[in-house]
């Protein structure tokens, strides 16, 4: 086959289509997986913010329902308001296993304002008499109401209640606070969605010296340097490469945002954050929200190849149906017309054009026999008036 | 005996001689010298453009210098 024929030409077409239309494949497939994982991504960061919100709400209610059953006990509201501090933590010491084991980490009792000092710490009754002046503190003595909120202090990021403790004659005689540590729900979002979380704590609410002396107490690495503007309290991986951000966690939309996908070995891993925070309305933490895609990125890849192979089998079928057409309707032809047309020019008047078909070649056939005629009896002519010579 | 002549005696031969198709050798050779062999005779005139084209086209169907 000649690289300057119809049937090279033709090819060359063909395979350019085969090339562009693999190329389309593979790049909508590209397309459709980013889009795909954008989409999981979005998905992760939203249902685990719902979840967060969820866990939280009830969380709330559990505290709140230990605290409306706690200042119903006559006792310990007696010997709180006697201030007898031993009295009780002998009352109270034998609950605080049974409310850690569900998740309630502090437990304090206040003295009431304006003093308002830790007057028992049942996760640490050695430690009391100091002030934490926090957000939660003054709105629960402004309202004398139940307060909620997520607070970043000394014993942590934690999501508390405190609520006031009244007398008989309704005078407030202090506060009682239950506290649960966020770090702790980041397991149970991941044994319900099956992602991997980070909490991040923001260093602008995080005391560097104390997050030293944590880090010892709790016998865990002290990990400050680790990233610039944030500390990651817990995850739920081992793995310190998944949970990487660059941003400051106050930019970090209400809503969530889907950071970047990411390969981390033979993982294809999708990454998004949503803030958190506390009382006070401050973005004082954030939740990293990683989730593994690698099965839909598989299916994508399979279903990948299966495309591949069915257009290059498609379009190398297609080529050979074209090119057995053409060769059986048009070259073939053709040749037949050129070799006839050759032998009559080399003295071979018997040699016939037959018209094969009613079509375009079948129409230059027809001419060329035409022609052929004219040709053979111009010739006939010629040799007799050569003859009369 | 013109040139030309003695050029269509050298092909005929040559086809003799390796048992070619002489319509379609004679055709080829036609074709390419723009010269039909059938209306070249003893008395045929010798032309050189037309003597050159003919010997090309020898060279060209059948792989000799005539």
């Amino acid at each position: 086959m000649k690289w300057n024929s119809i049937q090279s030409k033709v090819l060359a077409a063909l395979i350019t289509c085969l090339v562009v239309g693999v190329s389309g494949i593979l790049g909508l497939m590209q397309y459709s997986f980013a889009r795909n994982s954008q989409a999981l991504a979005l998905e992760s960061v939203t249902g685990s913010q719902k979840l967060f919100t969820i866990l939280e709400a009830r969380e709330i209610s559990k505290m709140t329902a230990v605290s409306d059953l706690l200042i119903m006990n006559s006792q310990i509201r007696d010997a709180f308001a006697a201030k007898d501090r031993s009295r009780l933590l002998e009352l109270t010491a034998p609950l605080y296993p049974q409310l850690k084991s569900e998740g309630i980490t502090n437990w304090m009792f206040h003295t009431p304002e304006p003093d308002m000092a830790v007057f028992l710490r049942l996760h640490n009754p050695s430690k009391f008499g100091d002030h934490l002046n926090r957000f939660l503190d003054k709105k629960a003595v402004q309202s004398h109401t139940i307060v909620t909120g997520n607070e970043l202090a000394r014993a942590g990021f934690a999501e508390r209640i405190l609520r006031p403790v009244s007398d008989s004659q309704g005078k407030v005689t202090g506060y009682v606070e239950f506290g649960e540590e966020l770090g702790q729900f980041i397991h149970t979002m991941k044994s319900q969605t099956g992602n991997d979380y980070g909490l991040l704590l923001s260093k602008k609410f995080v005391d560097r010296q104390f997050w030293a002396d944590s880090s010892a107490t709790w016998k865990r690495r002290d990990n400050w340097d680790d990233n610039a503007k944030f500390v990651v309290a817990d995850k739920t991986t081992a793995n310190d490469n998944i949970i990487r951000f660059t941003g400051d966690l106050a930019t970090v939309p209400d809503q969530g945002m889907v950071l970047e996908r990411f390969r981390d070995g033979d993982s294809i891993l999708v990454r998004g954050i949503f803030p958190i925070h506390d009382a006070a309305g401050n973005t004082a933490g954030a939740m990293f929200v990683v989730r593994d895609i690698s099965a839909v990125y598989v299916a994508m890849r399979q279903t990948e190849n299966i495309l591949v192979l069915v257009i290059v089998v498609s379009l190398l079928f297609g080529m050979t149906l074209v090119l057995l057409l053409l060769n059986q309707l048009v070259f073939k032809r053709l040749q037949h017309i050129i070799h006839v047309a050759t032998r009559v020019v080399g003295g071979d008047f018997e040699s016939e054009i037959k018209v094969s078909a009613d079509d375009e070649v079948g129409q230059l056939e027809e001419l060329f026999e035409q022609f052929r005629q004219v040709f053979v009896n111009i010739l006939s002519q010629f040799s007799e008036l050569q003859e009369k010579r | 005996m013109s040139q030309l002549y003695d050029l269509k005696v050298f092909i005929e031969e040559r086809i003799k001689a390796k048992g070619l198709d002489a319509a379609d050798v004679k055709g080829h050779i036609g074709l390419k010298s723009g010269r039909l062999l059938a209306f070249i005779s003893p008395s045929t005139p010798d032309d050189p453009v037309a003597v050159a084209k003919l010997k090309q086209a020898i060279k060209d169907v059948l792989n000799v210098c005539a």
